[in-house]
């Protein structure tokens, strides 16, 4: 495996993910805060009537009693402060001004439940809970702005009624210092803890965005891993099918040698017949019979020989005729000899045929170096009667080349298949003269190639990169799997399979490559 | 996917400094009724003869007058307390809880003269009709007099900052070096609380 994924990209990547999912979280963390205080703020300020109803409901004088101006700033001024955050949480939820305007609004509700519970020293821990509760925000700027608003009431009313704050008129100036100095004393210790939460959260976010980049890589790898497995699964089926369609191509090769061979022995056979068909007939009409009656006639005058020969017509004219038939049978016994020998060699001809094609009959898979000429001659005689039937003219330009180290049957498959195809090609075109040559010359590279030409029909070249696909065929017996096994079995030998073409009508040159061992000359071949 | 848009409405700027002036200024204004003193009394300079009460030959005498109703005067009880804790024996305090006529004697009893009996050294009382009241000149809950052991005034006044408001204050502050230095500077502050009467009810400037 690369390393990928410690490339700048991919890290840069993971950091901006980083940074939207920190972002989100503080996003989330502002808006439940809001969210809080949409409870908190109602809250208190029921709290805040509940305190004026409860410690001072009514103002006296003697006997007689109103309402405490308390209750009616617990209603209204309470009301009013929190009116407005409630308004901007619902209309401007996360919004920094809205946080801004709950943390005066916290502070101006804290001065307000000091007010109505009389100052006492309890609820001024008010102030300090609602700067706990606006550090939520995990914003510095809100303590900032609560604190604010602490400090300059302490101060305007430090300085114009200071009796209000410190009890004392006599108070020193700088007194709201020390009462701001506890809030600012809070604030410290909010802040830093802000900034500690807000840099674990960023902390978890970048490790949340590499657990998620490690995730997505791990996914990545799983699926590239089902792509394999899958390509794998494909190739295995691809595989088992090619070894089909191959034993089914070395099936119809056989089929196709066996086609040859019964053709070839079947020619034969005609011949054979044709001379003994011959041999009767000149038997049947042999001068023979006559020396047998002049032999008779002969047998008939043995007392009186002589005179027979000398002095009957017949007898004179005896020796005369012996001397032809002698001359006849002679002349008949070298026919008859002649049809023997023409006889003998159609049967070792046939007896050759059988011999081969019991040789390629046999189970593949085993190397052996041999003559690539050998191999062409083979597939000529086997393809020879229909070759010789249809007309073709066979030209063989056989160069010195090594031997191939090859399964002799896979090449006999290609070979067969490769001149069955060109005499196909041959027969379907108009040509003339219909040519198949055979090319053997070295390749370079310590290759040897065959090659098979025709001037038959030829290929499209839309077709040139199809011919070689499974299924793919132009003959309308053909299966489409010659070609294509064809091509495989060359591959499996080391070797490959191709074809050039003009175009139609201009022919086709198949190429066959096989690996050859070091120059060794092969033994020429005594082609008949 | 198509985002789903929320227009966001935004509070206008001018609502916002509105809002802040509303409340800002609401506040003030509670603070300026919180330290609106009460009418002030006109205590006289002397122990009055016609008291029931007389005061303390061993040292200085407070006296307070709370309204039993009025809730500004917890804090100046509260604040009474606290004076006791420091002067606990230089000192003798009576606390007349003053009852309007025609009111029962339970209209009184509130948790205020609860809290006021339970504070060591003082010394509660029904004031009936305000009798006690009127005579030291006393017109707002929560006023104090401080009497020398030779009747003499020595102080008079609130002893809290503002209207229920607990914590230091300067009222305290004198009485307490009164009582125990014998000196202050402060002799007379602002008192804060309920009417004792209804003068200004009735409007008079002073109790009857």
């Amino acid at each position: 495996m690369t390393a990928s994924i410690d490339t700048p990209d991919i890290t840069s990547a993971v950091t901006r993910r980083g940074a939207e999912l920190y972002e989100t979280q503080r996003e989330d963390i502002i808006r439940r805060t809001d969210r809080f205080f949409v409870v908190l703020m109602p809250l208190q300020w029921l709290a805040g009537i509940a305190a004026a109803l409860w410690i001072s409901p009514r103002t006296w004088a003697g006997a007689q009693s109103s309402i405490h101006v308390h209750v009616w700033a617990a209603v209204f001024l309470g009301g009013a402060i929190s009116s407005l955050p409630l308004a901007m949480i619902w209309m401007q939820p996360g919004k920094a001004s809205t946080r801004h305007v709950i943390g005066v609004a916290q502070m101006l509700t804290s001065a307000l439940l000091i007010h109505l519970t009389g100052g006492r020293i309890e609820t001024h821990f008010h102030v300090f809970g609602s700067l706990a509760i606006l550090a939520c925000y995990r914003d510095w700027r809100v303590l900032l702005s609560a604190t604010v608003v602490v400090a300059v009431d302490h101060l305007v009313r430090g300085i114009y009624w200071p009796q209000s704050v410190f009890g004392v008129l006599t108070a020193s100036p700088w007194r709201w210092l020390e009462h701001a100095g506890w809030v600012v004393f809070e604030d410290i210790f909010l802040i830093t803890s802000i900034r500690q939460s807000l840099a674990e959260m960023r902390l978890i976010a970048e490790r949340q965005a590499n657990l998620e980049d490690v995730n997505h890589s791990l996914e990545q790898r799983a699926r590239e891993l089902e792509s394999e497995i899958h390509e794998r699964k494909q190739a295995e089926l691809q595989l088992e099918q090619n070894q089909k369609f191959a034993e089914a191509s070395r099936a119809a090769g056989r089929a196709e040698v066996a086609t040859g061979v019964l053709h070839n022995v079947g020619n034969v056979l005609n011949s054979v017949n044709v001379s003994a068909t011959l041999v009767q007939e000149q038997m049947a009409a042999s001068k023979l019979l006559l020396l047998r009656q002049a032999a008779d006639l002969l047998r008939q005058h043995l007392d009186d020989a002589p005179a027979f020969i000398t002095n009957d017509p017949k007898g004179r004219v005896l020796p005369g005729v012996l001397v032809k038939l002698t001359a006849a049978a002679a002349n008949e016994q070298s026919r008859w000899h002649e049809e023997m020998k023409n006889l003998r060699k159609n049967i070792e001809h046939m007896r050759e045929i059988v011999a081969m094609q019991q040789a390629y009959a046999r189970v593949g898979g085993v190397t052996e170096l041999l003559a690539p000429a050998e191999l062409v001659h083979d597939a000529l005689q086997i393809n020879a009667a229909g070759l010789e039937r249809h007309g073709v003219e066979i030209r063989r330009f056989f160069e010195d080349v090594p031997r191939v180290k090859v399964d002799r049957h896979k090449v006999m498959q290609i070979l067969i298949n490769l001149i069955s195809n060109a005499k196909y090609a041959l027969d379907a075109s108009t040509t003339v003269s219909k040519e198949l040559s055979i090319h053997i010359a070295p390749n370079g590279g310590g290759s040897v190639k065959i090659i098979v030409e025709d001037n038959g029909v030829g290929i499209p070249s839309e077709n040139l990169n199809k011919i070689f696909g499974h299924g793919f065929t132009t003959k309308k017996e053909g299966h489409g799997f010659g070609l294509h096994s064809g091509a495989l079995a060359a591959q499996e030998m080391g070797g490959q399979l191709t074809a050039v073409s003009e175009g139609p009508g201009r022919g086709a040159r198949f190429i066959l490559e096989l690996p050859a061992v070091k120059f060794e000359p092969a033994p020429q071949l005594q082609l008949a | 996917m198509k985002p789903i848009l929320i227009k966001q409405r935004r509070v206008s700027p001018v609502i916002t400094l509105l809002w802040l002036g509303v409340t800002v200024g609401g506040t003030i204004a509670m603070m300026c009724y919180s330290l609106k003193p009460g009418l002030t009394g006109t205590p006289p300079s002397e122990w009055p003869a016609a008291s029931k009460v007389v005061p303390s030959a061993d040292g200085p005498t407070l006296l307070m007058f709370v309204h039993p109703k009025c809730p500004c005067s917890d804090a100046s009880v509260g604040e009474l307390a606290l004076l006791m804790a420091h002067c606990k024996g230089h000192v003798k305090v009576h606390v007349f809880f003053v009852k309007p006529p025609g009111q029962t004697t339970n209209w009184v009893l509130t948790s205020m003269w609860r809290k006021a009996s339970q504070i060591p050294g003082v010394a509660v009382a029904r004031d009936d009709d305000g009798r006690e009241a009127r005579l030291f000149g006393a017109a707002t809950s929560g006023g104090v007099a401080l009497f020398d052991v030779h009747g003499q005034l020595r102080f008079h006044g609130g002893i809290t900052a503002g209207r229920g408001h607990s914590g230091d204050n300067s009222g305290r502050d004198a009485i307490q070096a009164l009582i125990l230095d014998g000196t202050s500077a402060v002799t007379q502050t602002p008192v804060f609380g309920c009417d004792l009467f209804e003068c200004r009810a009735n409007g008079q400037k002073g109790p009857p």
